[in-house]
């Protein structure tokens, strides 16, 4: 079985459009969004849910009526989540990160650190495919833990129903979420567009997969808004040994396809559709070794 | 309010604003909040801007900053003196992330899921576990045109530590300046982080399932920590009429609409902010503001 990481570095460069488009054209494959604070596949793919659980996150100091003011877990708190511990004591939800110093070192024991449902993970079946999904609680934490126990699930099934190959649409940035999205796949398809931020994130998106010794594969999408920007791309890529797999054109069906729910690849003649598809056979050859060019 | 930040608009029409800070978010990525923060901050003229997106920082090609000064940020990671015989299965039992683990008398230690909180040094050996600083990022001061004060940070590759880089952000908030800032995508604890502290908050979205979608989630984020909000339309025309049917439904006002133009994003691949290009939106970005103003108090 091999897993691919759709990422980006910088958002809304057509991560969740090409990741959707892949599990359209795929066989034998389950999707999985990894984006779980900002889901959008769902949105697609149309997915009906056959099972959903609680999420139950990292923990979070609560403290109660025996606290003596004492301000030693203020003093302890390396996360500034403390507040005025020698007169009425705050614990910043936000600010706390569950590590368990302050409940520790509380000589009145006042301190408890309690998990919350931060979330709901879902396992749900396509017109392409099973899928599992998540959506984090808006402003929640944790979401590199949610992201680990949904491919966890995805693998699971894999593994039971035989399936070849996961596709995983990753989330913005570089930070847990995404390393969590990256940890331990065969491939992770870095989707850029030719702007001086797009390039700067792409690099950085890059720089981590290699940290994490994940082959990475590079796709330029709207390649044409910047000709001179797509040049710098592709210089960069053949520099460091990074296999380009396509530019997209720019192509106003996109979006209008996107809001009609419809896929790119379904359309007769769209630009864009069709560079995809041709990208998805490159990046067929590897899901899916041996075999042979005739599938689907 | 006495203390007003002003600019010269056009001659003898000068603009004076509070002094607010003011965030720009979304839930989905590449909606446009740094095209709309900086154009804004350049509107102004005179104000702090902060790009709290460390993981994927971008406004400082459109401001093009002076960048004076660099400030490492470094947390404290554990290393283990193993070669004592000390016991460390407190360490590793107390470790609420799974960073240590203690396996037939041996010490692992995984510094990529640390999170620096100091309890192995706590509960283990007594002089057996000790600190060391770990660089996990850094963070830019300079000075952009005509007079912004500039500041944005920047996480190292393979680290998990944003917080720590946009703590270290937070502590350089002027509040005798009008702020901007530029936060990271998502809805998760990046963005809260960036939010918090804002008077006002301008969510930037796209008239697409995907921006609705994502909107929704944002403005529940800004509910539960009572912050005021108002929507600015990215590429309007692109998609569908949605957002701006669940705007009015709701009752949140819709600051401005930025048209769907392939001059905008042209000039965005090449580091050029709107206000570049068209210069009438320094004045309609100057009424965001106002309108902004009355609202926040």
């Amino acid at each position: 079985m091999k897993q691919i990481t759709i990422i980006s570095g910088k958002g809304g460069t057509g991560k969740t459009t090409l990741a959707s488009s892949f599990i359209r054209l795929a066989d034998e494959h389950i999707a999985v969004d990894c984006d779980v604070d900002a889901a959008n596949l769902h949105i697609l793919l149309s997915p009906r849910v056959e099972k959903k659980d609680d999420f139950i996150g990292g923990e979070v100091a609560v403290v109660d009526d025996n606290c003596i003011s004492c301000g030693r877990c203020e003093d302890m708190c390396r996360f500034g989540a403390i507040k005025d511990s020698t007169s009425h004591i705050f614990i910043d939800p936000i600010m706390c990160e569950g590590c368990g110093v302050c409940s520790e070192i509380c000589p009145a024991d006042a301190i408890e650190l309690r998990s919350e449902k931060q979330g709901e993970f879902y396992i749900s079946q396509t017109d392409m495919c099973p899928m599992v999904h998540a959506r984090l609680d808006p402003g929640a934490e944790n979401s590199g833990l949610l992201v680990a126990r949904i491919r966890n699930i995805a693998e699971d099934m894999a593994v039971e129903n035989n399936k070849k190959v996961i596709i995983i649409d990753g989330a913005p940035g570089i930070g847990c979420p995404v390393i969590a999205s990256l940890n331990g796949v065969d491939y992770a398809l870095i989707v850029t567009e030719p702007t001086l931020s797009g390039i700067s994130d792409f690099k950085k998106a890059h720089e981590l997969t290699r940290f994490f010794n994940i082959e990475a594969f590079a796709c330029i999408n709207k390649a044409d808004i910047n000709e001179k920007n797509s040049a710098l791309i592709k210089d960069y890529c053949h520099d460091s040994g990074m296999l380009l797999v396509g530019e997209i054109p720019y192509d106003e069906q996109v979006p209008k396809a996107l809001s009609k729910r419809e896929f790119i690849t379904d359309l007769p003649h769209s630009r864009a559709g069709e560079k995809i598809v041709e990208i998805w056979d490159v990046l067929r050859d590897r899901l899916y070794p041996g075999a042979g060019n005739n599938s689907t | 309010m006495s203390l007003k930040n002003s600019v010269w608009v056009k001659d003898g029409d000068r603009k004076e604003w509070n002094r607010l800070i003011l965030s720009v978010a979304s839930g989905k990525g590449g909606t446009g909040k740094t095209s709309v923060a900086a154009s804004m901050a350049k509107s102004l003229g005179y104000c702090q801007f902060i790009d709290y997106d460390v993981e994927a920082p971008n406004a400082h090609f459109f401001l093009k900053p002076d960048i004076k000064n660099e400030e490492v940020v470094k947390i404290k990671q554990p290393y283990f003196l193993s070669g004592t015989g000390a016991d460390f299965s407190r360490c590793a039992e107390f470790c609420h992330y799974n960073a240590v683990a203690y396996v037939n008398g041996k010490v692992v230690f995984f510094p990529d899921l640390c999170h620096g909180c100091g309890g192995c040094l706590l509960v283990g050996p007594q002089g057996s576990v000790r600190e060391k600083d770990v660089v996990v990022g850094k963070v830019m001061k300079g000075k952009a045109e005509p007079g912004i004060d500039f500041l944005m940070g920047e996480l190292i590759p393979g680290n998990l530590r944003t917080i720590s880089i946009q703590n270290k952000l937070e502590g350089y908030i002027n509040r005798d300046d009008t702020v901007i800032i530029d936060c990271p995508p998502g809805t998760s604890c990046p963005m809260v982080a960036a939010v918090k502290n804002s008077d006002y908050c301008i969510l930037v979205t796209e008239p697409t399932p995907f921006g609705l979608n994502d909107l929704e989630i944002s403005l529940e984020v800004l509910k539960n920590l009572n912050i005021p909000h108002g929507v600015i339309i990215n590429r309007d025309g692109i998609g569908d009429n949605a957002v701006e049917d669940f705007c009015s439904e709701r009752d949140i006002s819709i600051l401005e609409k930025i048209p769907n133009d392939l001059k905008i994003a042209e000039a965005y691949s090449e580091g050029k902010t709107m206000i570049e290009i068209m210069e009438q939106w320094k004045e309609r970005f100057l009424r965001v503001v106002e309108k902004i103003e009355k609202k926040a108090g």
